[in-house]
């Protein structure tokens, strides 16, 4: 996969190994996110206030959570160990609640705590920097579709490119085939659904419908009290340092002086009112190469780097 | 359950098991924490807190003894230091308003909180004493060994906990108790249930309409805006909210026809509430019910393995003048935690092992007051209370404050004859009720 | 009430304002055959979250994802096993945060 030049994040791909599919164990990684599920928001002046107890995991969150456990039970039963790990970003105040997804059956839990507020693609890089190889060893990575805090559903995607792994994102339904191998049902316009066969390592999400988190047994929610849930701070010196937070947009233009005898040509030189305006074109491509095009007008426009557009 | 399916008591997964951790079970749970037994405190709930409700103040001197300066860390909203007690009609309110700043200041004396915070906060001390604390879990049923209580059944897979002495802190509903046996048939007319609105408003607001200052806040109880039905409302000042609701006898709820938030919106809308509440925002409806009758409706305490505390022992005080449920839950909690441990200890935990807990009632405010108090629920919910008590006082002071010139000023035994002509009332009856309210109250 | 008081809020908007974490199982069931008997129906009125809708045959239609968890409609109820009530899956049902 490219990565573009001027990319915002300048993130360099951390590949997953690939073909692990074929080694002895496969390790299952959930990312979630504890986030506020019932936002408090002033209705004078819009602020949000979290409310001490609304935040928690999102259906689809807790359905990605099942769904790794039902992979993991799938392949281990097919002949491959796999194992289901939770990275949750989240504050401190998510333990007491992750501490208890020991008991389901989830192996291990991390708690990335990312100090400060940052795009989707910051946080892709943040996760992919704790699923590589030397930590977690990610070859299945499940997240929810959409986190419950105004997401947009695109860290996936970033995780993807970021791990360079295979995507299929946004599932409403999913089964595992053989170790390392799942069918993924996916949502179409129209009614349809798309079916899609998925081989580790690869990212996927999936709705809240898809399942439900199982009820831990009794026993192993006593046990699990005594766990202890592993926890990593990500500060701004490490990986990534954001430097300002804003929506892009374009960046101004330096225009020559307009020229023209009498004000009304100058005025209709500078508004460019009765020149044609940019044209439409239409391009008939292969995906990548249609991909770059789009990067292109946009760096043309300037809506991917701070400089000026030239 | 058959003896085969009893897991081996020998040597139970707990000393106790403490069913829902309220300010009832939280208080057993602690004691015996600290008294070194160990003790699963279980909770249906999410969180501790998260199914209860209640009509507005903690009254925390009963936790001196059990947390020092409880004060200076409790999660409370604002210090009670208006009292106030307000008798309504349609379009009428006498206020009996009492203020006292020492109330604002160490040790304090009763205090408004969201009942998620306090009661998580509680079960928190209970869990730092040693206590375990498992939430999401709902208790089904008891286990028994012949008709020894061994422990309780929960809903989650593999769900049996075996103890030494279950603590049925579970709520008005108990059915633990009731499966237990220990509670008669219910009759509900020894039930209320409570509705409350919590409505968002600025603290400067709440500040300035109820004339308080700082975490300083006002408990109004009011008389008299039920309409038909026995009860009576409340309205209380959280820190940047304030809870107004409504206590409703049951089976004239009932009868009545009109659902519960029609009443409320008559009190809402009455010229003595409306202008404190206006503008407010609905931030969260709630209802529960009420063991309402107090000491005349307590079920046996003690059972073979077993222990009932808080509103599953009908411990809320629902006496007129004394409102008080919260501070009853944690006395008799902590008195059935102490009385378990040295059961435990004992290794006699049949009921008369466990007597110990009656005993530690009686020795305290708990069974004092309400066997003191037994007659003042239903003296409350009476005819004369609930409808020409607020009607002859409201008239009262219309005819002793309406100035009638021409007219000379009528004496004011006048004016009380001819308003308990006028509601009915006779002399007789008036003196009677006067002398059981003295009686009860005195 | 004045008119230029603020209007009560809806019931919707009433029960919008309660965390309910809807468990799959139902906590309530009704047996319909002893409902239609029933002359009071104390449960229509006295239940706060208005869960008990009565029908046009007679019966009583009921839902228990929105309910409190008080325990009024058993209560109330007075044909014997008419309304059976416990309390729903752990973790579930009402949650309440500011009470």
């Amino acid at each position: 996969m490219v990565v573009p030049r001027g990319w915002p994040w300048g993130g360099v791909p951390l590949l997953m190994t690939a073909g692990s599919a074929n080694t002895a164990s496969l390790n299952i990684v959930a990312c979630v996110k504890w986030a506020e599920l019932r936002p408090e928001i002033d209705p004078l002046h819009g602020s949000v206030g979290d409310q001490p107890r609304g935040s928690g995991l999102s259906s689809s969150d807790l359905a990605a959570i099942e769904s790794a456990l039902v992979i993991a039970e799938a392949w281990s039963q097919s002949g491959t160990e796999s194992s289901v790990t939770v990275l949750c970003a989240g504050p401190e105040a998510a333990d007491a609640a992750l501490q208890d997804l020991l008991a389901v059956g989830v192996e291990r839990v991390v708690r990335l705590e990312l100090k400060e507020q940052r795009s989707s693609a910051q946080v892709a890089e943040c996760l992919a920097a704790v699923l590589t190889p030397e930590h977690l060893d990610a070859q299945l990575v499940i997240c929810g579709d959409v986190s419950a805090d105004r997401g947009s559903g695109s860290v996936p995607a970033f995780l993807a490119h970021q791990l360079g792994a295979v995507q299929a994102l946004g599932l409403i339904g999913l089964e595992p085939t053989g170790s390392g191998r799942l069918t993924a049902t996916r949502r179409l316009d129209g009614g349809r659904r798309e079916r899609l066969l998925v081989t580790a390592p690869a990212v996927i999400s999936v709705e809240g419908s898809v399942a439900d988190l199982r009820r831990a047994s009794l026993a192993a929610t006593l046990a699990a009290k005594s766990k202890k849930i592993e926890v990593r701070v990500l500060r701004t010196d490490s990986p990534v340092e954001v430097h300002r937070l804003r929506p892009w947009r374009p960046r101004p233009r330096v225009l020559a002086p307009p020229l023209g005898d009498d004000a009304l040509s100058r005025i209709l030189a500078l508004t460019g009112a009765q020149a044609s305006s940019t044209s439409s074109r239409t391009l008939v491509l292969d995906p990548e190469q249609a991909a770059e095009a789009v990067l292109e007008q946009l760096a043309a426009w300037g809506y991917l780097s701070d400089a000026p557009p030239t | 359950m058959s003896n085969s399916d009893v897991p081996d008591v020998d040597v139970p997964d707990f000393d106790v098991v403490v069913v829902g951790a309220g300010p009832a079970g939280s208080a057993a749970a602690l004691e015996l924490a600290r008294a070194g037994r160990s003790v699963c405190l279980l909770e249906r709930g999410p969180y501790p807190g998260s199914k209860n409700m209640y009509g507005g103040v903690i009254y925390g001197r009963v936790l001196d003894s059990l947390i020092p300066n409880w004060w200076e860390e409790a999660p409370i909203q604002r210090w009670v230091t208006r009292r106030s007690t307000m008798l309504m009609t349609g379009n009428q309110a006498l206020t009996v308003d009492y203020r006292s700043n020492t109330w604002g200041e160490a040790p304090y004396n009763g205090a408004t909180a969201f009942r998620p915070d306090f009661d998580a906060w509680l079960a928190a001390k209970a869990e730092a004493a040693g206590a375990v604390l498992i939430c999401s879990t709902t208790a089904t049923g008891l286990l028994r060994d012949g008709q020894r209580v061994v422990g309780v059944r929960t809903d989650r897979p593999d769900g049996d906990l075996t103890a030494r002495v279950v603590i049925c802190c579970d709520g008005v509903n108990s059915f633990l108790a009731k499966e237990a046996g220990l509670y008669p048939p219910s009759d509900p007319a020894n039930y209320t249930l409570g509705v409350k609105e919590t409505i968002a408003l600025p603290r400067e607001v709440i500040d300035e309409r109820f004339a308080v200052r700082g975490n300083h806040g006002v408990d109004i109880e009011i008389l008299g805006c039920t309409g038909k039905v026995p009860g009576g409302g409340f309205l209380y000042t959280n820190a940047e909210s304030l809870a107004v609701g409504l206590v409703l006898s049951l089976p004239e709820l009932a009868k009545c026809g009109r659902r519960p938030e029609e009443i409320l919106a008559e009190l809402k809308s009455h010229p003595a509430i409306a202008p404190l509440i206006e503008g407010g925002e609905v931030k969260e409806y709630s209802a529960h019910m009420i063991p309402e009758a107090g000491y005349k409706m307590m079920p046996e305490l003690i059972g073979d393995g077993i222990l009932v505390a808080g509103d599953a022992a009908a411990m809320c005080l629902a006496a007129g003048i004394w409102l008080e449920g919260v501070n009853f839950a944690i006395g008799s909690g902590a008195a059935a935690g102490q009385a378990a441990a040295r059961a435990v200890q004992r290794r006699d935990t049949s009921t008369a092992g466990l007597g110990d807990y009656r005993r530690r009632l009686e020795a305290n405010f708990v069974m004092t007051d309400h066997r003191k108090l037994k007659d003042a629920p239903h003296l409350v919910m009476s005819d004369l209370a609930q409808q020409q008590l607020p009607r002859i006082a409201c008239g009262v002071m219309e005819q002793l404050f309406t100035v009638t010139n021409p007219e000379p000023k009528p004496g004011l035994r006048k004016i009380i004859r001819s308003q308990m002509k006028l509601n009915n009332l006779k002399l007789r009856d008036a003196i009677s009720q006067g002398v059981k309210a003295l009686r009860t109250y005195g | 009430m004045s008119t230029d008081a603020y209007p009560e809020i809806s019931f919707e908007s009433r029960m919008s304002s309660v965390e309910f974490r809807v468990s799959e199982q139902a906590h309530i069931t009704v047996d319909g055959k002893k409902c239609a008997d029933c002359s009071t129906r104390g449960c229509i009125t006295a239940c706060p979250a208005n869960l008990f809708v009565p029908t046009a045959d007679g019966g009583i239609l009921f839902n228990y994802e929105l309910c409190f968890e008080c325990g009024t409609c058993y209560m109330v109820c007075n044909e014997e096993g008419a309304i059976t009530w416990s309390y729903p899956e752990g973790g579930h049902g009402v949650v309440f945060h500011s009470s």
